[in-house]
């Protein structure tokens, strides 16, 4: 009997991806990944910038470039989440995962960096390196802004993520938390319309500010002058801090979910 | 040196109280046989021992530690669970080789396992394309990867045909004859516990009912017994029932088992000669002073057990 020091953290993620990416799954979505990036981007809002600031004109080129790629991760992710780790609390892999020599929080992490971080590297590979072979001055130039750009367009997408996370966990039905997890993302985005229109409605910025905390390019948009309405900036015309501290918290909001799930799976998860 | 110590346990699913109290240990070196009804509560004992469930009162320890959210003890131990669950798209030695590499074993053993378990035929096939007996011998074949001082099955045989499952058991008392692994066999099939077991726990409504080694048990339960082979097992066990010194009484398709007041052996014999003429049953045999493991779980949970006045 030879007995060394094994791999049970790397060994469960490996298989986790294995699982969750397995052939064609991963090629299809980098194919469509760069389909949506190449082929798909909508350029006409980056024309609306000609003549503003540099930042407005990264901040148009980041969304343009990443609006069908963004739907194509949330896919995946919620695809992972719901279906990947659903179904092995279903099916009882997780019963089999529990029985090896790992903490519980390390077989979440495998799971989520399977389910969520890689996701998140292919995206945003794709997606920087596409930028630099469309504008590569902007994106040297306006790097800061591209990065916020992504951290404020992920947000919502993340903490849907972690909803559905929780979802699985307490439900541990992959398909009824999947079906729930896109309900609640599409309600975000319309909440996010309702929340603006109001704003400009009532020359109110609550609804702005409220929403914010869970879909903070609306903050963003704002800070760029990127907003549908005119004369939104007499509304609320929030300052780079102001942003910051939006995006901060919505991140906040997100880890605050995840941290809720890490703590069940970790305190009162039973198989 | 008791390797599982379970003290007063409870766990309860909403209104249902699946362990109720229960406490058991399991001594380095023993194959113990968890034996009860369904609902009885031995999936969840089990999840207890395993850390998968915590318990909401009661102490558990396995290797001298709280097996929830410990993964130093499963280095030490193999897993059986009721229903294999495996990453289903993988290749059988594929997953196996990276329980290998989780445990820290050299990746040969997946093969070793495999044929231990005769299953080596199938190591490039899908684990999703296994037939359910595969599977079960795949399980154990993973629960064996990593040289487990303590396996704990639920269920092990079952869906494996009765060759499989002789070998199985073969293997069992091989491994706990020449490497001293101590087992915990949660399952229905008395005769096949019976084979393997030196001790036992019989739980019922999440409690212990009868507790120890086997030899000591059959003792106390067999003292007093007669076991009669007849066609007839519920008529006599009928006319049994009737008499005077007779205490208790149980039947199955095969016989009666009556426990009789002390000094009260040969009236007995007698009495059931005449009742088996009088019920025109055929006496197959007759056997004292001893209990199977069958009828050892029948008198402790009570089983077709007829109420003598």
């Amino acid at each position: 009997m030879q007995k060394g020091k094994g791999k049970p953290f790397l060994e469960v993620l490996a298989s986790a991806i294995n699982e969750d990416y397995r052939f064609p799954i991963l090629e299809i979505f980098v194919f469509l990944y760069a389909l949506g990036t190449f082929a798909l981007a909508s350029f006409a809002g980056i024309l609306s910038t000609m003549g503003t600031s540099g930042e407005a004109v990264a901040y148009s080129l980041t969304t343009s470039v990443l609006g069908t790629p963004l739907f194509v991760f949330l896919i995946l992710v919620f695809k992972n989440l719901a279906y990947g780790f659903g179904s092995d609390i279903e099916k009882g892999v997780i019963q089999t995962y529990l029985s090896y020599p790992l903490k519980r929080h390390q077989i979440l992490s495998a799971k989520l960096l399977s389910a969520i971080g890689l996701s998140l590297l292919i995206l945003l590979s794709i997606q920087v390196s596409a930028l630099y072979l469309l504008a590569p001055d902007i994106v040297a130039n306006f790097f800061g802004t591209v990065m916020l750009t992504y951290a404020a367009s992920l947000s919502p997408v993340l903490f849907v993520s972690g909803i559905i996370l929780l979802a699985t966990l307490f439900i541990r039905r992959g398909g009824l938390s999947l079906v729930f997890g896109i309900v609640l993302y599409f309600a975000l985005s319309i909440v996010s319309s309702m929340a603006t229109f109001m704003a400009f409605a009532t020359k109110s910025p609550v609804p702005l500010k409220v929403i914010s905390l869970l879909y903070p390019n609306t903050v963003l948009s704002l800070f760029y002058r990127m907003q549908f309405f005119p004369g939104m900036e007499q509304v609320w015309a929030p300052t780079f801090l102001e942003v910051a501290l939006y995006i901060g918290a919505s991140y906040a909001i997100t880890a605050f979910v995840f941290a809720i799930a890490y703590i069940y799976f970790c305190r009162r998860f039973s198989t | 040196m008791p390797l599982v110590v379970a003290e007063n346990l409870v766990k309860s699913y909403g209104k249902v109280k699946a362990v109720d109290g229960l406490s058991l240990t399991l001594d380095e070196g023993s194959v113990m046989g968890l034996i009860g009804p369904n609902g009885a509560g031995k999936t969840t004992t089990i999840k207890m021992i395993l850390g998968l469930l915590k318990p909401d009162s009661g102490r558990v320890e396995v290797f001298g530690e709280d097996p929830w959210d410990n993964p130093k003890i499963r280095t030490l131990i193999g897993v059986v669970h009721e229903k294999a669950y495996f990453p289903s798209h993988q290749r059988t030695v594929d997953y196996l080789k990276r329980t290998c590499r989780v445990f820290g074993v050299s990746e040969s053993r997946a093969l070793e396992v495999l044929k231990l378990v005769d299953l080596l035929e199938a190591r490039d096939r899908a684990i999703k394309a296994l037939s359910a007996g595969m599977l079960q011998k795949f399980a154990i074949a993973h629960a064996l990867i990593n040289y487990p001082r303590l396996v704990i099955a639920d269920e092990m045989t079952a869906n494996l045909d009765p060759q499989a499952r002789s070998s199985l058991l073969d293997l069992v008392l091989r491994l706990n004859k020449d490497e001293k692994v101590t087992f915990l066999l949660s399952s229905h099939i008395l005769p096949e516990l019976s084979r393997v077991c030196d001790s036992v726990a019989i739980i019922n409504k999440g409690k212990v009912l009868a507790f120890g080694k086997l030899v000591g048990l059959y003792e106390k339960y067999g003292a007093g017994r007669v076991r009669i082979s007849t066609d007839k097992p519920a008529d006599l066990a009928g006319e049994l029932g009737k008499l005077s010194y007779v205490e208790q009484v149980e039947f199955d398709a095969r016989g009666v088992s009556a426990k009789i007041a002390k000094g009260k052996e040969e009236e007995f014999y007698g009495d059931v000669s005449r009742l088996a003429q009088k019920v025109k049953a055929k006496i197959l045999g007759v056997e004292s002073g001893s209990a199977s493991l069958e009828e050892l779980y029948r008198l402790v949970v009570g089983v077709n057990k007829l109420e003598v006045a």
